[in-house]
């Protein structure tokens, strides 16, 4: 499982900061993960904890300036994508990495047609295609009913389901080997948000593609991912199989996530959840990011960062006592 | 964490001024066939459609549904924030459907509203103690010095700094806003809170910390809520009873131990198996709960749907259902639905729970 053919991407120790150089704020500091072929893997955690940063960086979308690439590397097959010439990055973005964001109203064009929109991606990346064909064929595989007609609609005339449908068309065209999807469903009604995700679970089965799926919502990794990354102030704190980490949380703030949210069968009595706030990325506390908020914290948590340490092989947790939790 | 209220008298004996209403048998609010339509007249927007509920002292009722379903409009209604067409609310026994003026005013001291986006709803070039006072102010309450001991006792109570009620809304967090929004609503000493949304715009480990407070205010003071989400995990965890509504009808009401178990109309079950949650998710991996995933959208609400409103989507739906609307009946001692096989879904889900329901989590 762990053999280095079925890496797709590999971060190491990316950091991407904001700002000026001398004073940034580092929304990633230090980050690494491999995401693995045909695998579902999720970056987990809340506002401002730098998962969609990370998210853009793996295809250099951090738009420069503000953004610094401030070090580490992002391995795409043998390949540095940070070092990438502008012309290898853009045949990348697209064909091999693609893109679903949270507000399909946001992304689309509002004075463009469906249709051109899908067929704009067609034609800048497989010429000599019918692209109206092909951009029928794309919109049967997202099951958006009657595509020949719905080619000439305009964004507003489609539900939020059916504008985030169109989204993942687009991101398709070029079966890409990695899609990711950050809050795909979190604009989006419960009974829409079930068909979008049956949606990408659907299309990640036929198609073998790597889905890195950026979300806050724990019930939805639950159900969908293989491998979880939890994030907190711009650092991954715990890393391991979703079942592992979600089942047994070694370190404090996966399980304090954990706690914070209500089960549908409600049988937890008071939720405590986490106490405080996320710290300000302009003021962060020393040693463990997380001291301030942690309930198990002790003095050589204020002062020394601790480092990743495995629990078992492919399961790292940040914590000092992950042993006692 | 257990809110202390020291403030607790202080309003009461403000508030303690003669009131046009009192209490029937526990009952605090009462909505009898409530429309509310938009739009005109020849095809209007049936945005609550017919819709009844009780809210009693001390109680938490939930009013859950997807985006259009009506039930942000039936808390405006309550609040008299729009026009209603037909139906009546009873507050305390009285009617205030029509209630203008200072009755009113009166009414609304007891009838609070907490928004959904906290930042929206406060001025933000006010600073937050002057927003609270505002509120004191509007109602007449106390002279400057009173209202500004007031606003502290207040900021103290819903677990905020009373040193930061100088400060402006956008020094303050998305959970710390939202504390503020419930402090102001609070100022006037109501009995009851209609939560819109209140903990959809935050995050998650925020969230738990706001709900937290609202049950231990609710605790602390004898408040009544009426709380509106989309949200049923949260729900679930704020509410004794809930009503699930579709199209400006609700569909499924009763206690939310009985509905979360045993959904007796398939919108409800389809939303119950919708709603991402990590116990069923780790479930369904070993193959255990299956997702219903409903078909389309939501219809126009400006469109009549002949039958059942939610035939069009539904996944048991029958001949029947398409000519006959079914009415909300009971089914349960604890349980009312407006599906006519109700009763097949409930068996059918009593048998299947003795098998995966039991050791789900």
């Amino acid at each position: 499982m762990e053999t280095k053919e079925n890496i797709l991407l590999e971060v190491k120790d990316l950091r991407v900061h904001f700002g000026d150089e001398h004073d940034p704020v580092r929304a990633v500091d230090g980050i690494s993960f491999s995401i693995h072929k045909g695998e579902t893997s999720a970056l987990v955690g809340e506002s401002g904890c730098g998962k969609s940063v990370t998210a853009m960086a793996l295809a250099r979308l951090v738009p420069q300036p503000p953004g610094i690439y401030a070090g580490g590397e992002i391995y795409y097959y043998g390949n540095d994508v940070l070092k990438m010439s502008a012309r290898r990055l853009r045949q990348m973005r697209g064909n091999d990495i693609s893109y679903v964001f949270q507000d399909p109203s946001a992304s689309l064009n509002p004075v463009f047609r469906i249709g051109y929109q899908i067929g704009e991606v067609l034609h800048l990346h497989r010429r000599g295609l019918n692209i109206r064909n092909e951009s029928i064929e794309l919109m049967r595989l997202v099951g958006i009913p009657d595509p020949a007609n719905r080619l000439d609609s305009y964004p507003h005339e489609l539900s939020g389901g059916m504008q985030q449908r169109v989204m993942i068309a687009m991101a398709l065209a070029c079966r890409p080997k990695l899609l990711v999807a950050d809050e795909p469903t979190t604009a989006l009604d419960v009974t829409i948000q079930a068909q979008i995700l049956e949606l990408l679970a659907s299309l990640q089965q036929r198609l073998g593609m790597a889905v890195l799926l950026i979300t806050h919502n724990l019930g939805l990794v639950a159900g969908m991912a293989h491998r979880i990354h939890v994030m907190y102030s711009g650092r991954i704190v715990e890393s391991g199989f979703a079942e592992d980490v979600l089942l047994h949380p070694r370190h404090p703030y996966t399980r304090g996530l954990l706690n914070a949210v209500p089960r549908l069968n409600g049988v937890e009595g008071r939720l405590e959840g986490i106490e405080g706030n996320v710290p300000n990325p302009r003021d962060m506390p020393s040693g463990c990011k997380f001291h301030p908020r942690c309930p198990y914290r002790r003095e050589v948590c204020i002062e020394r960062e601790p480092a990743d340490e495995e629990v078992r092989e492919g399961w790292l947790s940040r914590c000092h006592f992950w042993r006692e939790l | 964490m257990v809110v202390p209220m020291p403030f607790l008298e202080g309003i009461m004996s403000i508030s303690n001024r003669p009131m046009p209403f009192s209490a029937v048998d526990g009952e605090l609010l009462r909505v009898e066939d409530l429309r509310v339509y938009f739009g005109h007249h020849k095809a209007p927007v049936r945005a609550v459609d017919g819709v009844s509920l009780a809210v009693r002292r001390g109680e938490s009722v939930g009013l859950v549904g997807e985006s259009g379903c009506g039930k942000t409009t039936v808390g405006r209604a309550v609040m008299k924030l729009v026009e209603i067409i037909e139906g009546r609310i009873l507050f305390g026994g009285y009617d205030i459907t029509s209630l203008r003026g200072g009755n009113l005013r009166e009414y609304r001291k007891q009838a609070q509203m907490v928004f959904q986006d906290p930042y929206g709803s406060l001025n933000a070039r006010m600073p937050v103690g002057q927003a609270i006072e505002e509120v004191l102010h509007v109602h007449k309450r106390g002279d400057r010095a009173q209202r500004r001991k007031q606003a502290s006792e207040l900021f103290h109570a819903v677990g905020l700094n009373p040193e930061y009620l100088g400060r402006y809304p956008h020094e303050f967090s998305g959970g710390q806003r939202q504390r503020i929004g419930i402090a102001r609503a609070l100022a006037v000493g109501p009995s009851l809170i209609i939560a819109d949304e209140p903990v959809s715009a935050l995050d998650v480990s925020v969230q738990i910390q706001i709900l937290n407070l609202l049950r231990d205010l609710q605790r602390n003071m004898g408040l009544s809520y009426l709380f509106v989400a989309h949200d049923l995990s949260v729900v679930r965890y704020m509410c004794d009873r809930i009503m699930v509504m579709y199209l400006g009808k609700i569909v499924e009401s009763g206690s939310s131990e009985r509905i979360y178990s045993f959904p007796s109309h398939p919108y409800t079950e389809a939303l119950l198996s919708s709603v991402p949650d990590v116990g069923k998710g780790l479930d369904s991996r070993k193959g255990g709960s299956k997702r219903i995933v409903l078909k389309g959208d939501m219809p126009s609400p400006t469109r009549q749907i002949p039958g059942c409103p939610f035939h069009t989507r539904c996944h048991r739906a029958r001949d029947k259902c398409r000519v006959d609307a079914p009415r909300l009946r009971r089914v349960h001692p604890y349980q009312w639905s407006a599906c006519h096989y109700a009763e097949e879904l409930l068996e059918e889900n009593r048998t299947a729970s003795g098998t995966s329901k039991s050791d789900a989590f």
